[in-house]
């Protein structure tokens, strides 16, 4: 945490949110100015009036038609992150909670699993206790498989290496019979093979979801998928 | 500039209270300038729809929040997806580096155009030291990028913004 530098003066104070809003302070220092801005009220005000002096700026930049899908994108994103108690009454239920879905996606992991499993099981010399296939949404082409021997730590292992566009990022995510929404177990590369313990998180239960989204480079900016969903799938328990 | 007839404010109090529709008539009203806005920062289409997907994303999520004593509900809106521009490009500032000659350089100020406070304050500027606000503000160039583009010393450019800045505040208030 950041605190105010003691000896700030008021001109100076000022003058710092006027370049955060200008735009031409370095990112440490941006960093730090948006670290203050959370309970740092007198700072917080100076911003607040250099938005506001600025904000006509905004009129020199020539407005740029959105392509058709970006509404969509955003809505798609807005659908996957909230919380299933207020979607319920106003907006079509999000693609977590669509069950025909899960069915389609169910079925083909199933098969795909039985086949990877035996394949996995005859190799391995530490026997997986849960198995899941993620696969593509659109093909069902298997692309990832995930192990688990022990219910606190999983291995998420390519089985190709997935076309990523350079800007963006993969997201892996899971969520479980009665949580909130998906959580995030970090950014992978592909090709990449994925060690996550799972030890801020309930063991793993069969069905138990996974899924690898596509995000910005540093991953999704609130903590709940926003991007197209890569590859999915749901744990199964191998006896 | 604001549509005046369209209340910015009613719709955020609206996304607020998880109104989907309020949401999509602020976009179709200002889509267009804030993607202008992000594109001019970003210098790339693809990049600037991201900017301004993740733009929706935090205004609906801050709905709720929004604070009309603190300004209005359609400049939050631009500081947002300003900031979420200004961010990438202090993220990647070595990856963009030099680039700056090859961007199409902006149009000449007029102030004429433009009727708000702040056309009016800045053309009472030297010209260097008003391009370099805009430079910064609508290009989001940084001190090196507006000192490499005017061909002014770093040290120059710095103080020029700090005075700049001093008399943008006394001229408006």
């Amino acid at each position: 945490m950041t605190t105010r530098p003691v000896d700030e003066t008021p001109e100076e104070r000022d003058e710092l949110a006027g370049e955060y809003v200008l735009g031409t302070l370095s990112p440490e220092r941006r960093t730090e100015v948006q670290q203050r801005l959370r309970d740092d009220s007198a700072l917080r005000t100076a911003v607040d009036g250099w938005e506001r002096r600025l904000l006509g700026l905004t009129d020199l930049a020539e407005p740029v038609t959105p392509s058709p899908p970006l509404w969509h994108r955003i809505e798609r994103s807005l659908n996957a992150s909230m919380p299933r108690s207020a979607t319920a009454a106003t907006a079509p239920p999000s693609w977590w909670n669509r069950l025909g879905l899960w069915r389609g996606f169910a079925g083909a992991g199933l098969a795909a699993t039985l086949v990877l499993g035996t394949l996995l099981l005859t190799q391995a010399t530490v026997k997986p206790t849960y198995l899941v296939v993620l696969v593509a949404p659109q093909d069902k082409a298997p692309g990832w498989v995930i192990q688990a021997s022990n219910a606190r730590e999983i291995q998420l292992i390519p089985l190709g290496v997935a076309q990523v566009p350079e800007d963006k990022a993969l997201e892996f995510w899971t969520k479980a019979e009665g949580w909130q929404g998906p959580v995030s177990l970090g950014l992978v590369k592909p090709g990449q093979t994925l060690s996550v313990p799972l030890d801020k998180l309930p063991p793993l239960q069969p069905d138990q979801l996974f899924e690898l989204t596509l995000e910005n480079r540093t991953g999704s900016p609130i903590g709940k998928p926003t991007g197209p969903i890569q590859f999915i799938g749901r744990a199964v328990k191998v006896i | 500039m604001p549509d005046t007839l369209f209340d910015y404010e009613a719709h955020l109090l609206a996304c607020g209270r998880g109104e989907r529709q309020a949401l999509r008539a602020l976009y179709e009203q200002e889509s267009p300038r804030l993607l202008g806005v992000a594109r001019r920062l970003v210098r790339d289409n693809a990049l600037a729809e991201d900017i301004v997907h993740d733009a929706f994303i935090k205004i609906w999520a801050g709905a709720a929040r929004f604070d009309p004593t603190r300004g209005t509900a359609r400049g939050w809106m631009y500081s947002v997806t300003r900031h979420l521009a200004l961010n990438f490009l202090r993220d990647h500032s070595r990856e963009i580096q030099g680039d700056i000659d090859l961007y199409r350089d902006a149009e000449a100020f007029d102030a004429q155009a433009h009727s708000s406070r702040i056309h009016r304050c800045l053309e009472q500027l030297e010209p260097a030291r008003r391009d370099c606000i805009l430079h910064a503000y609508v290009d989001g160039y940084s001190h090196a990028q507006i000192s490499h583009k005017l061909g002014a010393p770093l040290g120059t450019v710095k103080a020029w913004i700090k005075r700049s800045l001093t008399a943008l505040r006394e001229c408006m208030g």
